[in-house]
């Protein structure tokens, strides 16, 4: 999930979980400081790097992006969990 | 300490990363984190202590957060703690040896033998190696019970005895030397034992140097022939071995959790 909100564009830890509560209709509801371990253990695998910068408001921020082997393993979660979510809406619809 | 503070340091205290550079930055990121949940909260016409409850109960439990901090950096940790148990065992062995070889010379003199004769010998060598063994089982069996919850020194033990057996095996497969792999797995577990269940420190100090007098004797009348002035001097020379381990069993923790800290600060 946080690869795939990742691939539209890099985004800071606090903006990352704004998004996934926007996108989700606030279904989302993950505790937020359990986010930043994951970040950095998807940065120590190298699928996502960061750089600290200056955000919209003036404030410095640390920027998550995906890195090019980022964005495959994206491509690939996406069309796993499109299968998976394929398959059982298949096996829901056939009762 | 506001709630901000409080969660941070509740985080980095308990995360066990050894980096200070990686802590300063992890403390940035979640008060970044936390400032922007403050000005959004703000925004929605939330007052300062309702800010408070809201960031507490958002955030989650920071023990937990610093578990999952704790599991990404594992293998750092892991590799800091290796350094610092390599770099412990070989400096306190050098020490303990120097000191063993001062004490010896002073007696090799009283009893009329050659000092130099003495340092340039196999004997000194494989003593070397006897006191790197010992000093290297005994901080591994210290390092290890911190791994454990119960039966830790049990535990401990278990393990090392595991990994001197593969050691033994590996280097009697190259015919190399492992007399001192045995040697270092008996003394350090025998001194690990008496630190651990001989609480007092008077009958430790005379349990261990009395051990080691008499197991000095016991190689010096198993050695045949040798004089009495030979028997004698092994005696002594043991003596001044359990003396010189016994001080080693207060300081080779001290030194492993000073290099420790030092290292985590880098």
């Amino acid at each position: 999930m946080l690869l795939h909100l990742l691939s539209r564009g890099e985004m800071y830890g606090y903006e990352i979980l704004q998004e996934a509560s926007r996108r989700s209709v606030n279904a989302f509801n993950l505790k937020e400081g359990t986010l930043y371990p994951a970040l950095h253990q998807l940065e120590k695998k190298s699928l996502i790097k960061s750089a600290w910068r200056t955000a919209e408001n003036g404030r410095e921020r640390k920027y998550y992006s995906l890195t090019a082997e980022g964005k495959k393993t994206a491509v690939a979660y996406e069309k796993q969990w499109q299968h998976l979510t394929g398959a059982m809406a298949a096996i829901l619809e056939s009762k | 300490m506001g709630a901000t503070d409080e969660l941070i340091n509740g985080v980095v205290t308990c995360s066990r990363i050894p980096s200070v550079k990686r802590r300063q930055e992890i403390q940035r990121e979640l008060r970044a984190h936390m400032e922007d949940f403050a000005a959004t909260a703000r925004g929605a016409g939330h007052q300062e202590d309702e800010i408070e409850t809201l960031l507490r109960s958002h955030f989650g439990d920071p023990e937990e957060v610093a578990e999952e901090f704790a599991w990404v950096y594992r293998h750092e940790r892991r590799r800091l703690l290796l350094v610092s148990y390599a770099a412990s065992t070989v400096l306190v062995a050098g020490s303990l040896l120097l000191a063993i070889l001062a004490i010896q010379s002073g007696l090799a003199a009283g009893f009329g033998t050659s000092i130099l004769e003495m340092l340039a010998s196999r004997h000194t060598v494989i003593e070397g190696l006897d006191v790197l063994g010992c000093v290297a089982v005994y901080l591994a069996v210290t390092s290890l019970e911190t791994l454990f919850e119960g039966y830790r020194f049990q535990k401990a033990v278990l393990l090392v005895a595991g990994l001197t057996a593969a050691l033994i095996v590996g280097c009697a497969a190259m015919s190399l030397h492992t007399t001192f792999l045995f040697y270092g797995l008996i003394t350090g577990v025998f001194l690990r034992a008496v630190r651990l269940f001989v609480r007092k420190k008077i009958v430790r100090a005379s349990v261990v140097p009395i051990c080691f007098g008499c197991a000095g004797l016991a190689f010096g009348l198993l050695r045949s022939p040798i004089s009495a002035a030979g028997v004698e001097a092994t005696c002594a020379s043991w003596l001044a071995l359990g003396a010189g381990y016994l001080v080693m069993t207060d300081i080779a923790p001290r030194v492993e959790s000073t290099f420790l800290n030092a290292l985590q600060r880098i």
